[in-house]
């Protein structure tokens, strides 16, 4: 093993281990792992400025591909095009939150359901689903949490049951398209995917699995938010939908936007725009009609997140760049031996795992380089493979409390109102649905693409 | 009497709850310590038994993640309660006494706050400590190092300064010099000189 390797192991392992520590910030965490990459991985032990050039991939920007695609390609280092495109979708998200959008969609569910606690339960796991497929979970989950803790306040019914079912719902509703989340943009931009294959492929999958968890969670939550049952339910006490709304203008403002961006999306494979020009449209559309309250969107985008995505596709380089991901990907392909069933499982039930334990955008990110080279050497469809890892890393990060950010979210508003959610509260339940729709995506797989 | 929030960090054994207990009552001002527990209980529907599960207790990096400023850790959220519990009473312009809780960082912005530290000859601690919980010497130690180590993992993940570095507090006193009693009575001549500021 070469110094260059040795080093970028140990500097991907030390990033690791200090996210997970959280001592210290952790886009600090990887800005600072994707320096030592540059300077110790391909300044001082490869002496190779091409690998520093292709790593920062500043050139995709003066590229036409870059902005409109007409035929589908795949990206190295840095992958600007998720960068844009999240920040974008951020701005995007912001503008609705501030017009009270997200406030007003769940008042606005909940009072055509008449506030009844099983609606309501069943309204918001597919409200949740559904929002996540375009927005980031965490904002999804954000709100619909604190609603639903509104909502139980005054229903009298225990929120907890209905918070587990929305994260484990958003998570789902995020593996059905290519920006539901971070894992399906990092995939999607790297092997040259648009929206349109993931809705027509994991999609379809999410699907299934959406009506089968909401079945289960149903029967597996039944007593709990049951509560309030049988009391007729005074709606006269519960906040208007139109409360929540703060601007009209910029409520239907931002409507529009989120609309155009959903349309944008759905139509890019046909309209060649690739995400990175619909999320710099976007953000600039949502500036422009916000006017003089641009700069407030601006400074509340999470450019942490962003910074973190920088250094971490930094690091993730200097693993591919040095031969790393390869060796790992023939270490599949040997213990899989052709066996192309026996490598989608792996695939599958590895990223499950390991995203349920260690945050799913990094690992995501480094297995895309890995499926990559498995499906050059093994002759496997690029796309079978990425779908499993895109389910995978997806859904896996729904089984434990730290698996997806929208878990951490969640589970935070929770407790900070008053409702403790243990790993054994949280897993009791979440984890077998986790399971049973592992189960169902490896059935999809198996039947779908062999 | 002018507002004054007298905030006690101490080492396990050294007697620094005696102390903030008796310096709560020569004042006559509340001490929050197991009250802030109950406190906090009332105010959020949990059951104390479940707030002191996590009370001071630092937060198992393993287990939990912090994303956007939530965090999932229950210790995180009782500890952060507890704070902002803190700071409000703080606001309300009550005087009163705090055992730990990062007090004398969290609250550092009021004027009004007298920090301490107390400490204590192991010796000492381990006398007291044999005596209060009955146990047999090496046990005592073995305990007071396990409680020590706790407390110092839980304060500097809340605080940027280090737990017990005498620059984070106005007062250190070891207790063993003088005894419970007349560090009581030092103790409150000094915050009387405070407050006539």
């Amino acid at each position: 093993m070469s110094a260059a390797q040795i080093f970028a192991i140990v500097i991907f392992v030390g990033m690791f281990i200090m996210i997970v520590l959280d001592k210290i910030e952790r886009h600090y965490v990887t800005l600072g792992s994707g320096l030592l990459t540059l300077v110790v991985v391909f300044g001082i032990c490869m002496r190779s400025g091409s690998a520093v050039m292709d790593t920062l991939a500043l050139k995709g920007f003066i590229t036409k591909d870059f902005w409109y695609q007409v035929t589908e390609s795949e990206s190295k280092g840095i992958n600007w095009a998720t960068i844009i495109f999240i920040a974008g979708m951020m701005v995007m998200v912001e503008g609705m939150a501030k017009a009270g959008f997200f406030r007003w969609l769940c008042m606005k569910i909940a009072y055509l359901v008449k506030c009844k606690t099983v609606p309501i339960f069943i309204t918001f796991m597919v409200m949740s689903a559904v929002l996540s497929m375009f927005i980031d979970s965490i904002t999804v989950i954000m709100f619909l949490a604190a609603v639903t803790i509104e909502l139980a306040s005054l229903l009298k019914f225990n929120p907890v049951p209905m918070i587990l079912s929305e994260i484990f719902c958003a998570n789902l509703g995020g593996s059905a398209t290519m920006c539901g989340d971070p894992p399906n943009i990092i995939i999607g931009t790297s092997l040259g995917f648009s929206f349109f294959d993931f809705l027509t492929n994991t999609g379809l999958c999410a699907a299934v699995s959406l009506i089968v968890s909401v079945v289960f969670l149903y029967f597996a939550f039944r007593k709990e938010i049951a509560g309030g049952k049988g009391e007729p339910v005074d709606m006269s006490k519960f906040p208007k939908p139109s409360e929540a709304i703060t601007n009209k203008k910029d409520f239907v403002i931002s409507s529009v936007i989120f609309a155009l961006a959903v349309l944008l999306l759905i139509t890019h494979a046909t309209t060649h725009l690739t995400v990175a020009t619909i999320g710099l449209f976007i953000a600039a559309i949502t500036l422009i009609a916000f006017g003089k309250h641009a700069l407030e969107l601006i400074k509340k985008v999470d450019y942490k997140t962003l910074l973190f995505f920088i250094g971490l596709f930094i690091v993730v380089s200097g693993l591919e760049e040095t031969g790393i991901l390869k060796l790992i990907a023939n270490f599949i392909g040997d213990i899989s031996d052709g066996n192309v069933m026996l490598m989608i499982a792996i695939i599958l039930w590895v990223s499950a795992v390991a995203s349920a334990f260690v945050d799913n955008i990094p690992f995501a990110a480094t297995m895309v380089p890995i499926i990559q080279s498995l499906a050059e050497t093994s002759g496997v469809p690029i796309s079978t493979l990425a779908w499993a890892l895109a389910m995978g890393t997806d859904i896996g990060g729904s089984a434990t409390p730290i698996g997806a950010s929208a878990n951490v979210v969640g589970t935070s508003v929770a407790q900070k109102n008053g409702y403790p959610i243990g790993w054994g509260r949280y897993c009791k339940k979440i984890a077998p649905a986790t399971v049973i729709v592992l189960a169902i995506s490896t059935v999809y797989l198996f039947v779908r693409y062999l | 009497m002018p507002q004054v929030i007298i905030s006690i960090g101490r080492e396990f054994g050294s007697g620094g709850k005696a102390i903030a207990e008796q310096l709560a009552k020569r004042f006559n001002i509340p001490i929050y310590d197991r009250h802030l527990i109950t406190e906090i209980a009332d105010k959020t529907g949990l059951t104390p038994e479940e707030i002191e599960k996590y009370n001071e207790k630092p937060k198992n990096h393993l287990l939990s993640r912090r994303v956007n400023g939530y965090s999932n850790s229950i210790e995180d959220n009782i500890a952060e309660m507890q704070f902002n519990f803190l700071r409000e009473k703080a606001s309300s312009g009550e005087s009163f006494v705090v055992v730990g809780r990062c007090s004398e960082t969290k609250l550092r912005d009021f004027k009004c706050l007298v920090s301490l530290f107390v400490l204590g000859d192991m010796s000492e601690k381990i006398k007291r400590v044999m005596t209060v919980y009955d146990l047999s010497e090496d046990k005592a130690k073995a305990f007071i190092d396990k409680k020590d180590r706790k407390r110092k993992r839980y304060h500097n993940y809340h605080c940027e300064g280090h737990w017990g570095d005498s620059r984070l507090y106005d007062l250190s006193i070891n207790s063993s010099r003088l005894g419970l009693d007349k560090t009581v009575d030092l103790l409150e001549e000094y915050i009387k000189s405070r407050m006539g500021e």
